[in-house]
């Protein structure tokens, strides 16, 4: 078994460091990982990533991230990249990364994603350019997420990001904002991989559960929708010994204590 | 852009205000807040939402009326909770 905790949009800034610390400490007795879906400050400055790297830096277990439309708002998106991995922290858009635990190995895929809208009722690579750049930067990053996850070796798949892949886990927020808020290609990258989990962020008033249309289980862990410092799931528990690849298998994995 | 008033009080519709206020609340560099709804009701404005602290609560009604000083706003804002979780979802 492996157990992830995971949130999204907890939107750091001066005022609000130490908030999730006391959960944060716990972590290492009930998590293997943590992974953050995105939206980690309010307006995307380096200062505001140094106080998630206070926050969410030097936890004990390892933590992966990726970045929302928030930390794009001061387009210092090196500098912030840079002050929380320096911190620890793995950023990931367009990659992903295999985490080795006892409960097996764990694979994680993240990219930001973007808007679009979902199945019959989303947006078209038609038009005027803006409209077109828009879609195709949906495409690519729906691209980017499927060779990701197809990259990774490992016994469970996951897949972060901060837009949604399905409108399951917007409900509660109004119809007309769903194209701003995720796009089906995110899923339809999901579906075609063996994912066992999406986690993302961004809808603020959504749901926490939904499923891809393939079937694959996605969870919105956006702070104000879980209401608790972070949420926890146990995956893997079929993962019998036979199953669990053996520790030290080269490649990409990382080993972490 | 001219901006349309009402021809009776001189006010601008109810419509644009929370257009304007529900931008506002997401473009202030003091606020960036994108997930509150701005909510018509008869005696005014309600803005329901939840933030990161306090401060951020406060912050948002001040800005408010501070651009929309004539319009009657209140605030069912709630500040979230950051408690370790109590239970773990068990997946497949």
């Amino acid at each position: 078994m492996i157990r992830i905790a995971a949130v999204g949009d907890v939107h750091m800034d001066e005022d609000v460091v130490g908030r999730f610390r006391p959960a944060l400490d716990e972590l290492p007795d009930c998590a293997d990982v943590l992974l953050l879906a995105g939206d980690l400050t309010r307006h995307g400055t380096e200062a505001e990533a140094r106080c998630v790297a206070r926050e969410f830096g030097g936890l004990g277990v390892p933590v992966l991230t990726v970045l929302g439309n928030h930390d794009h708002q001061s387009d210092q998106v090196p500098q912030v990249v840079k002050v929380l991995e320096d911190a620890g922290i793995r950023v990931l858009e367009g990659e992903g990364t295999v985490l080795e635990f006892p409960g097996g190995r764990l694979g994680v895929a993240g990219v930001k994603g973007f808007g679009g809208g979902f199945a019959g009722r989303c947006a078209s690579d038609f038009g005027e350019p803006e409209m077109k750049a828009f879609v195709r930067t949906t495409n690519e990053s729906a691209r980017a997420l499927e060779a990701a996850l197809r990259g990774l070796d490992c016994d469970l798949l996951v897949a972060l990001t901060h837009y949604s892949p399905v409108p399951d886990t917007l409900a509660g927020e109004p119809l007309e904002i769903y194209p701003f808020l995720g796009s089906y290609q995110l899923g339809q990258a999901i579906d075609s991989t063996p994912t066992a989990l999406a986690l993302h962020g961004h809808a603020h008033a959504g749901s926490e559960r939904g499923t891809t249309p393939g079937g694959v289980r996605v969870r919105n862990v956006a702070h104000p929708v879980i209401k608790q410092a972070y949420s926890i799931f146990h995956l893997g528990d079929h993962l019998d010994a036979s199953e669990v690849s053996g520790i030290g298998h080269s490649g990409i994995q990382q080993s972490w204590s | 852009m001219s901006e349309f008033r009402d021809s009776a009080t001189g006010a601008p519709p109810d419509e644009y205000v929370e257009a304007e206020i529900h931008r506002l609340l997401a473009e202030d560099p003091a606020v960036a807040e994108q997930g509150i709804t701005v909510v018509r009701r008869e005696r005014g404005l309600v803005l329901y939402g939840e933030v990161e602290s306090p401060h951020r609560r406060e912050e948002i009604l001040r800005r408010v009326a501070e651009r929309f000083p004539d319009v009657p706003v209140t605030s069912d804002i709630g500040v979230i909770r950051a408690q370790a979780p109590t239970e773990v979802e068990q997946l497949p």
